[in-house]
């Protein structure tokens, strides 16, 4: 009876020692993958000792992502309005930060991502310590068109003289936050310039940010759901020109 | 004289932004840093105002700097654009507080229902 009870209370104990983490996924008409997305991750997560829930920001989407999300067993939180992806991902964040975890993650809905890699950047941010950790897929570019390589080098440059801050993949999706991160990010573009925008939050906040090196897949749907590079011209544009207000501000 | 009437004229604009954004900062509306950055912008206007006349003493012999002296349209003129920069900023400022907030009750408000419909 005493050894049921000791064992309940350690049980009870662990559990309280269990790092809470939330896995942001922001999502716009993914009906296609979401479901796979939420599932692999749930796998992966499964073999950790980390207490978790994975939570789909569904962006204003036109299809079924949002009931598709909700079968594979994630909490949906439904935009009312389509936001961006910088908007989508702050409700994530601002979700995580509301219900007191210990880390976020944010990654990609399209499935670039490797759950791994995210299990691979929570272990790492827990040894470092760092704020802002960043799943660069620039460091080792096996797998990436070198058109998307060359765009995405060019916006960590703009970064760089825009911002001050030097690292090789700004644009990446995958990113783990500390708590002390999740309490103090803002940023105010809610397009994906927020990538570059939320590093220069961080650097005046005083994060620290670093970066891993992660494996990007492009398959077919995520190439066509992705980015292309005249979008960095908008993205681009809209750095500046926010440079340019905050300097008179 | 019409070099005085046009610091004159944009004085009291001046002044009123820079008392609006010392307001500001008293309130705690905006950062220091934004309040450092506002009064350099506006002392800068006030500088060039009051420097227009020995500036165009001093550039009046300079084949591509050389004028004719301020009319009293291009005193209204100037006045004018001064104005404008100031309606511009406030205005600018506003619209981006209410995008915040917008934004802001939109996040709010979907994490709420969301939590509404888990209950």
């Amino acid at each position: 009876m005493e050894n049921t009870s000791r064992n309940k209370r350690d049980k009870i104990h662990e559990m309280s020692n269990k790092l809470k983490v939330c896995i942001v996924i922001p999502a716009y008409n993914e009906e296609v993958v979401i479901h796979d997305v939420i599932k692999g991750i749930e796998k992966e997560l499964k073999q950790t000792k980390l207490s978790y829930e994975i939570v789909v920001v569904n962006d204003g989407s036109k299809d079924a992502t949002s009931s598709v999300a909700h079968k594979a067993g994630a909490t949906v939180i439904d935009h009312i309005l389509n936001s961006g992806a910088g908007g989508a991902t702050a409700t994530g964040l601002s979700y995580a930060n509301q219900n007191g975890f210990d880390f976020a993650v944010t990654m990609d809905a399209d499935g670039q991502h490797l759950p791994k890699d995210v299990v691979k950047g929570i272990s790492t941010v827990q040894k470092l310590g760092d704020d802002l950790l960043i799943g660069s897929r620039l460091i080792d570019t096996k797998g990436m068109s070198r058109v998307k390589v060359l765009g995405n080098q060019g916006l960590s440059l703009i970064t760089y003289v825009l911002f001050g801050i030097n690292v090789t993949d700004s644009q990446s999706g995958l990113r783990i936050f500390s708590k002390k991160a999740l309490l103090g990010l803002r940023w105010k573009t809610s397009g994906y310039e927020f990538c570059s925008e939320m590093l220069w939050r961080a650097k005046q906040l005083g994060l620290n940010i670093s970066e891993y090196p992660i494996t990007a897949v492009y398959t077919e749907y995520s190439k066509a759901k992705g980015q292309n590079n005249w979008n960095a011209i908008n993205i681009v544009k809209s750095l500046v020109r926010r440079r340019l207000i905050e300097a008179f501000e | 004289m019409r070099y005085i009437l046009l610091v004159l004229l944009n004085l009291p604009i001046i002044l009123l932004a820079l008392f609006n954004i010392i307001t500001q900062y008293k309130l705690k509306k905006i950062s220091l840093k934004r309040l450092q950055h506002q009064f350099v912008l506006w002392l800068v206007i006030l500088i060039v105002l009051v420097c227009s006349f020995p500036v165009y003493n001093l550039l009046s012999g300079n084949p591509i700097f050389d004028s004719s002296q301020f009319s009293l349209f291009d005193i209204f003129q100037t006045t004018a654009i001064v104005v404008i920069i100031y309606v511009l900023n406030r205005q600018r400022q506003k619209i981006e507080l209410n995008e915040i907030t917008i934004r802001d009750l939109h996040q709010e408000l979907s994490i709420k229902l969301s939590d509404t419909k888990k209950s």
